[in-house]
């Protein structure tokens, strides 16, 4: 489309650009002199109905496929779906900027901050890394854990211990004392929550007899503390404490931001990807199977962690990537990878013409 | 057939229009109540070419604006026609119970 001095036509040429550049090429000149012929003597902007209009339709446009009603949903999930991921390791990466995990001396001092008159056990773990798996750094050998089926074990590193010896005080006031101290100290505490746990599965158990789980959290700053009340019988200590980090703030905005490029570009691949499958069958096939495996281990995660999330306090909420079930559903993730790879293998590759280009002479 | 696609297909029952000879005909025969937007009109021309409804005729140039014209296939004619059945029988049946209920309210 050749440029003009009309500004009510470059900006409706600008706003052309919402549809792909080989719709331009043939449909550019006929849309622009029709949006000429409608607009009013003395008009210099396109209204904004008709700004969200081309813009609408120039994005269908490119999803190509005309006559599916249903192209478009397609377009929102894998946006959807690859922003999320994009988010997911966007936030990742954003961890990075947190302090190291709590070493030993911090979390004694914890400990002793919060359980003055109790007795911290020798055998305090602390965590290498900020994410670990099966207690070590990510590493070339943990790789394939992590994508093959042991993915559930990359967790956030924790620094924990337990008291040893007899309770010195009865559990509620140990709790009452550690609430006060901690907030006495600068840090936020949550209201404590209670589970009784189901340790005997007849029926004619008494549910009185059942052992009770009191969690309480508190955070301060970027560290999280989670003290753990417990039967000692079952549990061998009363008290179980784990230090953490809690999510830098520079997760949130990294993530916001990877979500919305990753969707978009997501989007235009998509869209790329459709109009260049039109005449393949086995493209919405390997669509469905791709979203299916990306989607189902997001619905089983978020279904769980809601429900954890709704148990008790969480001053930091689980990492983005544990709510789309990665990696402890990888494999899912990996299947469903080789599935959008097949299918934009499939675009790449020549096609048959089905509209052959004919020249008339004359 | 959703009344943009039916009133569309009415239109170009008249003879091949050009999009912007469409949107005027439309807002005629729906008494001002549709007026189609060029993006919308587009979006559906391409969908109705999609379904062999609608193809297009000729081009022509007019004050340096170029104009495409579309026309109804023989498909289209029997969808518009199917449709139009379809329509009148169903203003047939309210037309019938409106009557039947008309000494009623009287």
């Amino acid at each position: 489309m050749p440029p003009t001095g009309d500004p009510l036509a470059r900006r409706y040429r600008r706003l052309l650009l919402a549809y792909p550049r080989a719709y331009r090429r043939e449909r550019g000149e006929e849309l622009l002199g029709l949006l000429l012929d409608g607009a009013p003597a003395g008009q210099t902007r396109p209204s904004l109905r008709e700004t969200a209009d081309l813009i609408r339709g120039g994005l269908r446009c490119r999803l190509g496929r005309p006559a599916s009603s249903t192209v478009g949903v397609w377009a929102v999930l894998t946006a959807l779906i690859c922003g999320l991921f994009t988010a997911a390791l966007a936030s990742r990466v954003a961890w990075e900027t947190s302090r190291p995990q709590p070493d030993r001396a911090e979390f004694t001092a914890a400990f002793a901050e919060a359980f003055p008159r109790h007795r911290l056990g020798d055998d305090v773990s602390t965590a290498r890394a900020l994410f670990v798996i099966y207690g070590q750094p990510l590493s070339r050998e943990s790789l394939h854990s992590l994508l093959l089926g042991d993915g559930g074990e990359y967790q956030e590193g924790v620094a924990a211990g337990s008291a040893v010896g007899p309770m010195p005080t009865a559990e509620a006031e140990t709790l009452a004392t550690a609430r006060q101290r901690l907030r006495n100290a600068g840090w936020q505490v949550y209201e404590p929550t209670s589970e009784v746990l189901q340790t005997c599965a007849d029926p004619r158990c008494d549910p009185a007899s059942q052992p009770v789980e009191t969690v309480l959290v508190a955070r301060r700053g970027d560290t999280v503390l989670r003290a753990t009340f417990d039967d000692p019988r079952t549990f061998g200590s009363y008290l179980g404490v784990e230090l953490q980090r809690a999510a830098p703030p520079a997760v949130l905005p990294a993530a916001v931001l990877a979500g919305l490029v990753g969707g978009a570009l997501a989007w235009l691949v998509f869209a790329w990807a459709s109009r260049r499958t039109e005449d393949r069958r086995r493209a919405p096939v390997l669509l469905g199977l791709t979203l299916f495996f990306w989607w189902a281990p997001v619905l089983l995660a978020t279904a769980s962690l809601a429900g954890h999330h709704l148990d008790e306090p969480h001053p930091s909420w689980h990492p983005l990537w544990e709510w789309l079930g990665q990696p402890t559903l990888s494999l899912f993730f990996l299947v469903g990878l080789a599935g959008a790879l097949i299918l934009l293998v499939t675009a790449l590759t020549p096609r048959r013409d089905a509209r052959p280009l004919t020249v008339s002479l004359g | 057939m959703r009344e943009p696609t039916f009133l569309i297909l009415t239109a170009l029952a008249g003879g091949p229009r050009h999009g912007y000879g469409i949107i005027q005909e439309v807002t005629a025969l729906s008494a001002a109540r549709v007026t189609l937007l060029p993006g919308t009109l587009y979006t559906a021309l391409d969908r109705l070419t999609a379904q062999g409804l609608v193809e297009p005729d000729r081009e022509e140039v007019v004050d340096g604006r170029l104009r495409r014209y579309y026309r109804l296939t023989p498909g289209g004619l029997d969808a518009l026609r199917a449709e139009t059945v379809r329509l009148r029988q169903l203003a047939t049946a309210a037309e019938t119970r409106l009557r039947a209920l008309r000494p009623r309210t009287t």
